[in-house]
């Protein structure tokens, strides 16, 4: 059996993607949370809670900076990292009080 | 040199998994297929199998945890009857998409309501569209034959895609029977070590089943089609391999005193066996019938299935599952004997029994009153009708 695939559709062998170095653009899904986690450095020990815990490894350590940074694009809002956190540096706060705050999908699927 | 045993079904899959090193197994308990999992813990605790035995929450966990294994790169095994491998159906189609070829066994048991312990096939047979490899054992010997068959097909690059070897639940899982237990070196020559293109490994992190767009969901099931498609060819080469190192020789249609044969019962699983018998005496009266075994369900064999079956006058469809409301009325094994024979030039009869529904026996005078119907067929030159309830029939 021959299929004709264009190249822009092409999908890799049962979908397996390089992770978590690669990013879809064209699937950005952390634009319908209601609640974001916030970060107080001065508080954060580096305990890597919430890069362990994120389901979608929306928290990375930036060995340069020494600190966890945030990935906006894919986080939902799950507040699990705020949950976990050890020493209590995040929080929970509400999306919309945020002057870059997501509000609904720019397009549907 | 290969050991003679007297092995149950479930001790002879464990047997075969333990020859194919399996290296994670997960079980929760239900029956019958749990004398399997006792089988295979029973190897671990006593050192001869070096396995992470895993207990399961659930079937649907039980699946989970095997895929999460076998896409690090582990051989993985796991198991389930009847309503457990319904309450698992959720994770058939991400592993078969995901294209992570772990494994499944799988001893038949009737699917609720109310509650029946004994063997139909209708529970695997529900899960046939989900892109696993499928098929039925007839007796301990095969069970074990068929484990290792379908690691080796589903781990080959050109299918991978997890597989289903099914058992009827006693009938085989339960009934001891003469197996030959295949030699370590024999095993290692016929079944290549797992590996995996694509690994869970950290050192070189890749994503398993991300989201992707709906204009890729079509390419997605392409590929699954295509590894199916590619599969037969594969089974093909490991039927040869098989029987040159083992020396039992299988094929996609085993037949049965065929040779002359005007009618036909076409099955699959344990009842084959007291069907061969029936055979046996239907022949010293007379009757010129004989039997077609099905092995694989998925990949259905179409070609085998239309140069073997169109040679007959009859065909008699022997289902031990359902699918109420289908085109036939009956089981879903006639809808795709039918749908291969329709480009045939000459197409024998065709009609389905419903028999050994539940768990019950088939006895041999149900097989006589089968053969009678399709005797009376092949005199009239037409079946009357396309499903018989065996042993209902108000006529």
């Amino acid at each position: 059996m021959a299929f004709n695939i264009p190249k822009e559709k092409a999908v890799p062998l049962g979908c397996i993607t390089p992770a978590p170095v690669t990013e879809q653009p064209m699937m950005i899904t952390g634009n319908w949370r209601e609640y974001r986690p916030v970060i107080d450095h001065e508080k954060c020990n580096l305990c890597m809670n919430c890069v362990v815990y994120c389901p979608d490894a929306c928290w990375q350590l930036n060995q340069a900076e020494d600190e966890v940074v945030w990935n906006w694009k894919y986080c939902k809002g799950c507040m699990i990292c705020v949950n976990e956190c050890s020493t209590s540096a995040l929080s929970k706060a509400y999306e919309l009080d945020f002057e870059d705050g997501v509000v609904r999908l720019e397009k549907p699927f | 040199m290969a050991k003679e045993m007297v092995l149950s079904g479930c001790a002879a899959s464990a047997q075969a998994a333990k020859l194919a090193k399996v290296e994670v197994a997960c079980s929760y308990p239900i029956r019958p297929y749990t004398a399997f999992m006792m089988e295979l813990a029973k190897m671990v605790a006593n050192g001869e199998l070096d396995c992470e035995f895993i207990h399961g929450e659930g079937e649907h966990a039980q699946l989970s945890v095997v895929f999460g294994a076998a896409a690090a790169g582990a051989r993985a095994i796991t198991g389930s009857s009847g309503v457990g491998v319904t309450y698992a159906m959720e994770t058939y189609s991400p592993i078969a998409g995901g294209r992570v070829p772990l494994q499944m066994m799988i001893a038949d048991r009737a699917l609720d309501p109310p509650g029946d312990f004994g063997s139909e096939h209708t529970d695997a047979m529900s899960t046939r569209d989900q892109g696993w490899l499928l098929g039925w054992a007839e007796t301990p010997q095969e069970a074990l034959d068929n484990c290792l068959i379908n690691y080796r097909v589903g781990e080959d690059h050109r299918v991978l895609l997890p597989q289903m070897v099914c058992q009827d639940g006693y009938f085989v899982s339960h009934i001891p029977g003469p197996v030959l237990v295949p030699d370590q070196a024999q095993v290692d020559e016929f079944l290549p070590p797992y590996k995996l293109p694509h690994p869970l490994d950290p050192k070189r992190p890749v994503s398993h089943g991300p989201q992707i767009r709906p204009d890729q969901g079509t390419i997605m099931d392409m590929q699954r089609a295509e590894a199916m498609l590619a599969a037969p060819q594969v089974i093909k080469e490991a039927f040869e391999d098989f029987g040159r190192i083992f020396g039992r020789k299988y094929s996609f249609l085993d037949q049965y005193k065929t040779e002359d044969a005007e009618i036909v019962f076409f099955i699959q699983g344990a009842h084959a066996f007291t069907a061969r018998h029936a055979i046996n005496h239907l022949r010293a009266k007379g009757v010129k019938i004989g039997l077609v075994k099905l092995r694989f369900v998925r990949p259905w064999p179409t070609q085998d299935v239309a140069e073997v079956l169109s040679k007959f006058k009859a065909v008699g469809v022997i289902e031990t599952s359902t699918s109420y409301g289908g085109a036939m009325r009956g089981g879903n094994l006639l809808h795709e004997v039918r749908a291969s024979l329709y480009d045939c030039p000459q197409r024998p009869i065709t009609t389905s029994f419903m028999a050994g529904l539940g768990g019950e026996v088939i006895p041999l005078h149900e097989f006589y009153s089968m053969a009678e119907t399709l005797s009376g067929y092949l005199k009239a030159g037409k079946a009357k009708k396309t499903v018989h309830w065996v042993g209902f029939e108000a006529e």
